[in-house]
């Protein structure tokens, strides 16, 4: 008998080959009402998350940025006139729901034109070497099904100098404020999703793979591993959040 | 420029808001906005150290402002000094003399923050359009008329008290010296301050040489 190649999806064990495809039902699933319910689940604070997100970036006129499981498009926008006509800016997603809704979305907006759109996969980032000056991921590492691999990709397209930031779900440093999350996240977070968006899975799956998902100690010695130089994070709202920061030396 | 932000929910919620609240005040005064666009991509750190917290400002060539809790680049002025400090220089009514003999610590270029500086003391706020937009015409133009006028009392009576208090302090009650013979005052402890600086520079060059005669 050959043992199998399994990883976690939520707190249930799957193929490795399977966990792209489960990912992408869930995506698939909550894309239309994606904006309402992360306003809805955050009280709006995840805005002032990816706000914070930006002013660590160091992004400035001409650079080249690239927004990873970018999903609606709200740090890309934010990013298109930072860098001006002279720069670009890269939405990527591997959802092609995701990706149509952050496309329509900024054209309705009316962010400029120096956006551009990719299907791509963050394990395999479809870019040559050395090609952005800043690479941001929000919320989209722990859907990610293997993430050394994801940052090792992420680290090849940066140029020298150029930074990752990974904003994401972490762990809170208080006990309190820790079993308070576990209640929001398991009783309240999938009756909002039946509720709201009519898909109680989706937000379950969602609170089960933040506790999936690498502490803050742990995501930095990753970035560590893969290659990534001055690591350092942030925590967030007592730590529910963090957003990580690393330099390709 | 890395800048360690503490609680960094709270402060950068705080800025969201603040930068929110000054570009809707900011779109009443396009003159304002006309003259930011002039200090586009220029970047004013500052920093304030009691109570501690460090302020980026930076307009873009729309004329919005933008505040943020960090800067990871550059910035064109850095200032530092207390809330107290950049009290003085907000209200100041020459903020180049301010900066030169208050005690704010200037690193770059002081043009960015003294125009940075006028251009909020110019702002001149259209109240009549969003009041007009809410009300019509006619019931707009009279409560805006009204507005301004009561706000424009209100600065002639509150300049007119300031005037009379100094005065009373000055010449009836005798509680404060004139302004000349405290500018004196002032000079002479400044000039007594570096006397005395220079002497105890003299002193300290007498005091090697002593020491190096006795070891010879």
């Amino acid at each position: 008998m050959t043992e199998k190649d399994t990883t976690h999806f939520g707190y249930q064990e799957v193929e490795t080959k399977d966990k792209a495809g489960l990912v992408g039902q869930v995506f698939d699933s909550v894309a239309t009402r994606y904006d309402v319910m992360n306003d809805l689940m955050s009280a709006g604070i995840h805005r002032v998350w990816k706000r914070f997100t930006i002013e660590l970036s160091g992004v400035r006129r001409g650079h080249r940025v690239l927004d990873i499981a970018g999903g609606t498009g709200d740090l890309a926008a934010k990013f298109a006139p930072m860098v001006g006509d002279q720069g670009e800016v890269v939405l990527a997603d591997i959802n092609a729901s995701m990706l149509s809704v952050g496309r329509d979305r900024l054209i309705d907006r009316g962010v400029p034109g120096n956006l551009y759109y990719v299907q791509a996969d963050a394990q395999y980032l479809p870019f040559p070497d050395n090609h952005f000056d800043c690479i941001t991921i929000a919320f989209g590492l722990r859907n990610v099904t293997d993430k050394d691999l994801a940052l090792r990709s992420m680290l090849r397209i940066l140029k020298p100098g150029g930074r990752l930031l990974v904003l994401e779900f972490s762990k809170p440093d208080n006990p309190l404020l820790g079993r308070a999350y576990d209640a929001y996240s398991f009783g309240i977070l999938p009756m909002m999703g039946r509720l709201v968006a009519g898909d109680s899975e989706s937000y379950q799956y969602l609170a089960e793979s933040i506790r999936m998902h690498p502490d803050q100690d742990t995501l930095r010695e990753m970035m560590e591993n893969a290659g990534f130089a001055s690591c350092d994070y942030h925590n967030m709202t007592g730590g529910i959040v963090a957003v990580h920061r690393g330099t390709k030396g | 420029m890395s800048t360690e932000v503490r609680l960094p929910t709270i402060h950068t919620a705080g800025l969201a808001a603040a930068e929110s609240a000054l570009n809707a005040a900011l779109k009443l005064s396009p003159h304002s906005v006309e003259a930011l666009k002039g200090l586009a991509d220029q970047v004013l750190a500052l920093e304030c150290t009691k109570p501690a917290l460090t302020l980026f400002l930076r307009a873009d060539d729309k004329g919005y402002l933008h505040l943020a809790g960090a800067h990871e680049a550059d910035v064109t002025t850095r200032v530092r000094g207390t809330a107290e400090d950049f009290g003085a220089l907000a209200s100041a009514k020459d903020p180049a003399a301010e900066l030169i003999n208050g005690n704010l610590e200037l690193n770059g270029s002081s043009a960015t923050l003294t125009d940075m500086q006028r251009i909020f003391a110019d702002l001149d706020l259209d109240w009549e359009a969003p009041i007009v937009d809410g009300l019509g015409d006619v019931a707009g133009h009279q409560l805006a008329s009204m507005l301004r006028a009561a706000f424009s009392w209100s600065q002639q009576a509150s300049s007119n008290l300031q005037r009379q208090l100094g005065e009373f302090a000055l010449e009836e009650a005798r509680l404060t010296p004139p302004a000349l013979a405290l500018e004196d005052y002032y000079s002479d402890v400044q000039q007594l301050a570096e006397r005395s600086d220079r002497l105890a520079a003299r002193v300290e060059r007498l005091r090697q040489r002593i020491e190096r005669l006795r070891l010879s």
